[in-house]
Formats: structure tokens, sequence, C-alpha cells
């Protein structure tokens, strides 16, 4: 419940704040956006499985923004940037939706 | 879960070492969640550590919707720099296209006022037969009594699932020249499709899947309008050009339809280019075509030998 609240906290600070995103790091934004995806439905999955751990959380969401930026920003260097994050998505992706299908197996029980 | 701690002695697990991927599609959970739990199980932790790691967590989370609002936001701003390019090229279109029709009709002015120059310049005599020359070539505005022969696109004969047209319904470049010419034979003194008057050199041709007509597209229905004597519509109908459209009509949906009409007016077509004569280099010279494929007309057509300008005479 908190961290919803503080989800929302952290949206609305978003809007209030209306920060502008240095152009050398806008392509990686859809990048950390599908990572820290991860990172939240890991975590909520952890949760309703009963092993959710304040520091696996934290350093699985810092590591795998930081991985997923390393990843494109490398393909970027070698002119592969496209393919590789679409590897980084199609990885996290396969992810998300088994987290999201753990998640609706607990909550619906089917 | 059935994830198994890393350090688990289970030998099934070292036996069949999962590769990643399907590591990952069976156990997308990160590993390290039953690590931690499996530890803390061992050594609970301290009552310090648990509530200094919450509201780090709580940052994590706050940072996480920070995150989601500014990708949210740049996404949108992204879309009205794309939007505007796009509306800055309609109107710059917009704006090129009226520029156009001003010019046009600045041209039509010109016209007009060097014709009447023409007129004033001229003996009575001469001005009648250059504007009677001049309403035979397609160079200025008639009005009359004449037909009207409308050609419409069948409907309905699409394949419902791949949209492929059926080729015979829809009115082809063809059928315009034929009807065009068969009206010249029928005695049509002037011709338009769709409001563009043809000349001794218009063309009637295909481009892709549109029409065009002095290379300026028409969209169907189709209006091919003539002014000409009164025998003109039963001598058109009487046609093989004409019983050839009513037969492809029967059998394809394609509307085909003759009827006569009263107090036509056509517009004039536009300047020609003048084409200017030039000595060949090869020993036998042989005047070039003028005209396309569609090139109808009974009027006199400039011949490209003559020494002196041929639109001089027109």
């Amino acid at each position: 419940m908190i961290a919803v609240l503080a989800l929302l906290a952290g949206v609305i600070l978003g809007v209030y704040l209306d920060p502008t995103v240095p152009a050398a790091l806008q392509p990686y934004l859809p990048i950390a956006v599908v990572a820290a995806l991860d990172a939240v439905f890991g975590g909520v999955r952890a949760k309703l499985d009963r092993i959710f751990d304040d520091k696996q959380f934290v350093v699985s969401f810092i590591s795998n923004v930081l991985v997923a930026g390393l990843i494109v920003y490398l393909g970027d260097q070698l002119g592969v940037g496209g393919q590789l994050s679409t590897g980084v998505v199609v990885v996290l992706g396969v992810r998300i939706f088994g987290n999201v299908a753990a998640i609706r197996r607990h909550l619906f029980r089917a | 879960m059935s994830s198994t701690p890393r350090d688990g002695r289970d030998p099934s697990a070292r036996v069949y070492a999962p590769d990643f991927l399907t590591d990952l599609f069976r156990n997308p959970l990160d590993p390290g969640y039953a690590d931690a739990a499996a530890r803390r199980r061992e050594v609970p932790p301290s009552g310090l550590r648990r509530w200094a790691a919450r509201p780090v967590t709580m940052v994590v989370v706050v940072v996480i919707g920070f995150l989601f609002s500014v990708a949210y936001r740049e996404t949108i701003a992204e879309e009205p720099s794309r939007a505007k390019a796009r509306v800055g090229l309609i109107a710059e279109i917009k704006q090129r296209e009226s520029e156009t029709d001003r010019l046009t009709a600045r041209a039509d002015q010109l016209r007009e006022e060097v014709s009447r120059q023409r007129d004033a310049a001229l003996s009575g005599s001469q001005a009648s037969r250059l504007r009677n020359l001049e309403a035979g070539t397609g160079l200025r505005r008639v009005r009359g009594d004449g037909v009207v022969v409308r050609l419409a696109d069948g409907a309905g004969d699409k394949d419902a699932v791949t949209g492929a047209d059926g080729g015979p319904s829809r009115v082809l470049y063809s059928d315009l020249q034929k009807v065009a010419n068969a009206l010249w034979a029928a005695g049509a003194e002037a011709v338009a499709v769709n409001g563009q008057r043809l000349t001794a050199t218009s063309t009637i041709r295909s481009a892709g899947e549109a029409i065009l007509v002095d290379y300026r597209p028409v969209t169907g229905p189709y209006e091919v309008a003539a002014i000409g004597p009164g025998s003109m519509k039963g001598r058109f109908d009487d046609s093989r050009a004409a019983s050839l459209m009513r037969e492809v009509a029967r059998t394809t949906g394609l509307s085909f339809g003759v009827k006569e009409a009263e107090g036509l007016t056509l517009p004039a077509a536009p300047q020609p280019r003048l084409r200017y004569a030039e000595p060949s280099v090869s020993p036998s010279p042989s005047p070039s075509g003028s005209g396309g494929a569609g090139s109808t007309s009974p009027g006199p057509s400039g011949s490209g030998t003559s020494p002196s300008p041929p639109g001089g005479g027109r």
C-alpha cells in the first residue's frame, strides 16, 4: 500500500517538477522504463510469494537500469544499438510476462 | 517457487543445467529473492537493518514513479514535433497550391487581355477567323449544345478479402480515349474530359491507378463533354466505341451513359508550349510526331517542320 502511494508520489513529482531530460540520455529512457517495470513486477511477485527483500529489490532495480543502459550504449558505439535494445526489451519483456502471470495466479488462482 | 538455491546440491540441477532462455521462461523471478529468503530463514536480520532498508525501497519506488512520468512526458513531448512537421508540410502544400491557383488566374487574365488587345488590333474578319481557329483548336472557351458521356467505375467488384480490384470494372484510360475519339469522329467541335479541354496535342494516359489528361490527374466519375451538331448523339451512339462501352457496362458493373446537354461551357485548354523546329543533323529529317496516345482532334495540328514558330498560326 505504501509502495503504491510512493509510486504515485513519484509520478506526481515527475509531473510537478517537469524535468528536461538531456538529449544524450533520451535514447535510454524507454529501456530504463522497461527495466524499472521488470523490477516492479519482480518485487510485486516476490511480495506475493512472501520472499520480498528490500535490498534485493533496490539492487535489482539499479543494476537492471544500469546494465540495460550500458548494453544499449555499447550497442550504439558498435552500430547495433537498435538490435541490442530489441534484445534487452525481449529478455525483460519475457520476465515481465512471466512475473505478471505468476501475480495473476496468486491473485485469481487461475 | 520451484527455484533451487544456487548452492543447492540437487543433482538434477547439475545434470540438466538449463540454458539461459529456458531458465528465463521457466523462472522469471530474480533468484536473488529466493536466496535472500533462504538467508533470512537461517539468520534473521537485525531490527535496525530491517528499518533502514524500508525507506531505501520507498525512495527507489518514488524514483521509479518519477521515471515513468518523465518517460511519459518525453514521449508526449515528442509527438507534437512530429505532428508539427506534418502540419508544416501540409501548410506548405496548401500555400503552393493557392499560389499556383493565383498564378493560373493571373495567366488567364493576361491571356484574356492579350486576346482583347489582339481583337482590337486586328480587323473584323481577321479577328473572327482567329476566334474560330482558337475555338477549334481548344484555346478559347466555347459554349454550345452537345452531349455528355458519363463513365463511372463499377462498384462492389473489389475482392472483399484481398482488396484486389477486378480490372475490367474500372474505367480505363483507353475507354476515355475511345470515347473522345468517337466523339471527334461524330463531329464534335470541342471535347473536354472532367473540365479538361482536349486539343490537338492532348494526351489521355494512365499512370498507375490514375488517369492523366494532359498530365493532370482526373478521377471518376468521368464526364466527357462534347459540343457539336445535333446529329452528334445519334452518330456517337452508332459508333463502335459506344457499343463496346455498352457491352462492357452490361457485363461488368461499370456505368456508361450518353445524354444530350444544352448550354455546355467548355474551358480553354492551357496555352501549349511552343516548339521550334531545329535543323536536324541526320540526313533524313523526319518531323517529330506530336501528341501521344490520345491525340484526338480534327483541328489543324502544328506542323513540326515549319521554319516559322508553329504557334504563330494559331
